[in-house]
């Protein structure tokens, strides 16, 4: 398997990450956006991030040359038919995506493998928008953030996902150092389904909202267990109502299993628009 | 299991079943004891068993034997004794049923083994994305290496206590 050309749609946080990525791959690939301006944002990014490792010497001069000649920006009218890869990357809305990959199968030649960064909808239920004959070349690839920095790759098999392509898929970003994981087309693929404990148990530690026993469970659970970072600081850093919002997509999907019912303290907080860093109070507050 | 005796103390490590727990504590009436309770709510011997002066969770801890332990008075020399037997003690003020680290972790391996049950992916790309996919130390089948039938032990008293369907043990797990 051999990139040569990759389209990567949606320039926000994930969709510019994942084609810097790509860029830096030696693929050539193309960014795209309904926003122009979204798109000019993300490559000025994309283009002083390389600065910065150009001067921490982490690239050379030639690299960045390179990749900025292998990334270029455009309009979905016009971006190449004969791409290799599709990674839809945008708002995470069923009816738009669908609506997106009906579209996209249209477009693109019959051997494009389109794919969607999605972390919430099922893989099968976006494949229904495409024809019968792209259906085994749609899958998932779930990139975690930041897209250059972190490792993983959720390599995820729809229904009717060829095999062989999800193998070559995770050879070929193992090659490229990345750690690619194969999972087939559950809610919450893995690491969304089994990190929710990490939430919801330390919740149920504390009982109730008490600033000192949380401290301390973060504590512990960096101390001991050799985290990174504690729930209740992590929580407050994604926002306690996009990790609410992920936990009660998981429980519905799963048809309210108890392993993974949101905590009442998360709906509260929620509902007190207390979400953490962003809005200065979480389960701790924020000058 | 290990016990250690000095002074009018005892400190028992490993695994221990509850009537062997009680059978320590009731075979030890005049000794101050520590115990290793990461399967159990220490507040439930607490409350009966006046000579333990604290419990410790050393059931997970790896190479680098950091524990949780909690004292119900300060002491500082237990500390120190736990430092000498190689451990890494961080006291807690509070203590519940499996501590904080055991009780966290063994909530993700068993959700690692549903994971596995029903096919998602393999024991190896599980470890992976978590460690790769949101840094995590370990994965989660790497941490319950050999230690399954703690796992087990502390999502039944969990079960048991809380009467909460969240901590049934899957069924690999009970394999």
């Amino acid at each position: 398997m051999n990139f040569k050309k990759i389209v990567v749609i949606g320039a926000g946080t994930m969709g510019s990450g994942i084609a810097q990525w790509f860029a830096q791959q030696n693929c050539f690939v193309e960014l795209v956006d309904n926003s122009e301006e979204q798109l000019k944002k993300a490559l000025s990014g994309i283009h002083l991030s390389w600065g910065k490792l150009l001067e921490k010497n982490k690239l050379t001069p030639a690299q960045v040359d390179q990749y900025k000649k292998f990334l270029t920006i455009n309009s979905i009218e016009r971006v190449s038919r004969d791409t290799d890869l599709v990674v839809e990357a945008i708002i995470e809305n069923l009816d738009i995506k669908k609506d997106l990959f009906q579209k996209l199968d249209q477009y693109f030649a019959p051997h494009t493998i389109l794919s969607s960064n999605t972390s919430s909808f099922p893989i099968s239920l976006m494949a229904e928008a495409v024809s019968k004959e792209r259906k085994n070349r749609f899958l998932g690839l779930h990139f975690f953030n930041p897209a250059t920095i972190m490792k993983l790759v959720e390599v995820i098999k729809g229904e009717h996902t060829d095999d062989q392509l999800c193998q070559d898929l995770y050879q070929w970003f193992e090659n490229k150092d990345k750690k690619p994981a194969l999972c087939k087309d559950f809610p919450g693929f893995i690491v969304n389904r089994v990190a929710r404990n990490f939430y919801g148990e330390p919740l149920r530690i504390a009982e109730e909202e008490d600033e000192a026993k949380m401290r301390e469970i973060d504590q512990i659970l960096k101390e001991v267990g050799g985290f990174k970072m504690g729930p209740f600081e992590l929580m407050d850093l994604i926002g306690i109502d996009v990790n609410y919002s992920v936990t009660c997509s998981v429980w519905e999907a799963y048809s309210k299993e108890p392993r993974f019912a949101p905590h009442k303290l998360q709906k509260q907080m929620v509902d007190e628009k207390r979400f953490g860093r962003k809005s200065k109070r979480g389960f701790y507050t924020y000058d | 299991m290990t016990n250690l005796k000095f002074k009018n103390t005892l400190i028992h490590f490993g695994f221990s079943t509850k009537e062997e727990v009680k059978h320590i504590l009731e075979t030890n009436p005049d000794r101050d004891i520590y115990l290793d309770l990461t399967c159990y709510d220490p507040n439930e011997f607490y409350r009966a068993y006046p000579q333990l002066k604290g419990s410790f969770s050393a059931l997970f801890c790896d190479e680098e034997k950091k524990i949780e332990v909690h004292l119900r008075n300060k002491n500082p020399e237990i500390l120190e004794k736990f430092k000498e037997l190689g451990f890494k003690p961080f006291e807690t003020s509070f203590v519940s049923c499996g501590f904080i680290f055991p009780r966290t972790i063994v909530q993700i391996i068993n959700e690692a083994y549903f994971a596995l049950e029903e096919e998602v992916a393999s024991q190896t790309d599980i470890d992976r994305a978590m460690k790769f996919g949101v840094n995590y130390p370990k994965g989660p089948f790497e941490w319950s290496k050999g230690r399954e039938r703690y796992v087990l032990a502390l999502l039944n008293e969990l079960l048991l206590k809380t009467q909460d369907k969240r901590y049934l043990p899957s069924k690999l797990i009970q394999i």
